[in-house]
């Protein structure tokens, strides 16, 4: 349930119990100092609430944060873009977003592609590191597979989504499909251990074929 | 040189330390009240401005919470709309000289002035037989925590598209909610107090006609 109406709750019955124990001629201090009180002691876990709940999504094409809750502005994300039928179930009716501490707030039923975004995130300098702070923090929604080779790690699969589940992949190499890793929208060629972040960084991962 | 230099105090502490200097001044406020000999109600004014420009800083770290906006709305209901603009102006310009000045300083000049515009023109509906209503001005003190910020929130405008104001106003309920509630502890605690103040130093009018009359019979 919404913190948002757990808290109006217990505001409203704690309230009522103040009115109806509370002498007539204290009652009016009661009700404010109460209210006060509570207000200070909640602000910040409802204000951070209300602000996913009036958030909107980036509608300026050019900027990096593009389709994701203005929340995030100025601030890093990762997001996995899974094909159409191999998205994990609870994420297959558009793009979610996760906030920093794993809360599902808002989705994008009109996006693109289907799977999540994980944003929120601040400070982080390394591709690798700001992508384990993604996984992590939404539990084991993400958890990944990869391969380390010579020139850098492979990762094959995310969220149990392999690749060539998705797309046919021939045994000689002629086709096949991989997770491609996107830096701000653009192809990275560095991988995610290497990629150096700016402060408002967008990581995607999404397959693709050749 | 080791002395209370070094304490580093968190948030809390200097909300506590804050807290204990803002009733220190409060106090020494109200003894220094009942001396006042002079009719001028300038002189209350004055105590007033520094409890409400101390009472602004002091309490910086509470967002959004300060006695400022009762100060000037009850400052409004007792001297008038003019007294009210000057207070307004005055605790707007000389707290934000601490705080940090600039364009939104006129936002909240003006913000504050209707704010006490408003408590003249309600006054007679307020303030009946020497005595303050709370009730109805704690809801107007609340109303006024959210019109007072919605004023300054059109500061906003000078840096963001008109398209976006109603969700940057939306963004901000949360503050406002704080102003209100803050401001409806301050009517609550402190409004009965600080009228009753206000009432002992209200000026009284020269009755001219009869003075004139008076002197010219002298």
């Amino acid at each position: 349930m919404n913190p948002l109406i757990i808290y109006a709750g217990t505001f409203l019955i704690v309230a009522a119990l103040i009115f109806m124990s509370v002498e007539q001629k204290i009652l009016a201090k009661s009700m404010a100092s109460f209210t006060l009180v509570f207000i200070l002691l909640t602000f910040s876990s409802a204000s951070t609430e209300w602000n996913r709940y009036t958030s909107e999504f980036v509608d300026e094409a050019d900027n990096p944060h593009y389709g994701l809750p203005d929340l995030w502005d100025d601030k890093q994300a990762v997001c996995f873009h899974f094909p159409a039928d191999f998205a994990p179930s609870n994420l297959d009716d558009g793009r979610h977003h996760f906030d920093y501490d794993g809360t599902d707030f808002k989705t994008d039923k009109d996006w693109n592609s289907t799977g999540a975004c994980v944003g929120g995130f601040e400070g982080y300098t390394n591709g690798l590191d700001l992508f384990n702070a993604a996984v992590e923090s939404t539990g084991t929604t993400f958890a990944y597979n990869y391969t380390e080779f010579s020139f850098g790690w492979q990762i094959d699969t995310i969220s149990g989504v392999a690749p060539c589940e998705a797309f046919t992949c021939a045994v000689d190499f002629s086709s096949g499909a991989y997770w491609e890793l996107l830096h701000n929208g653009a192809y990275s060629m560095v991988g995610i251990s290497d990629l150096e972040l700016d402060s408002n960084s967008v990581v995607t991962w999404q397959i693709a074929s050749y | 040189m080791i002395d209370a230099h070094a304490v580093n105090l968190g948030p809390n502490g200097m909300l506590i330390v804050n807290v204990v200097l803002l009733s220190m001044i409060g106090w020494g406020l109200l003894k220094t009240e009942k001396n006042i000999t002079t009719q001028s109600d300038l002189v209350i004014l004055s105590l007033l401005a520094i409890f409400a420009i101390s009472g602004r800083i002091l309490l910086e770290p509470l967002p959004n919470i300060q006695p400022v906006t009762v100060i000037v709305l009850l400052t409004g209901i007792h001297f008038g709309a003019t007294r009210s603009i000057v207070l307004a102006t005055s605790v707007a310009l000389i707290s934000n000289l601490f705080l940090g000045h600039g364009l939104w300083t006129i936002y909240q000049a003006l913000g504050w002035s209707l704010i006490g515009v408003f408590g003249a023109l309600i006054s007679n509906k307020i303030y009946i037989n020497n005595s303050i209503s709370i009730n109805p001005l704690m809801f107007i003190a609340g109303a006024s925590g959210f019109i007072f910020d919605w004023i300054v929130s059109i500061s906003a405008l000078h840096v963001i598209s008109s398209d976006i104001f109603f969700l940057y106003i939306l963004s901000g309920i949360p503050f406002d909610i704080l102003h209100a509630s803050g401001n409806m502890f301050f009517v609550a605690w402190f409004a009965i107090p600080l009228s009753e103040i206000m009432t002992r130093h209200v000026s009284i009018k020269q009755p001219s006609v009869v003075d004139n009359f008076a002197k010219t019979r002298v």
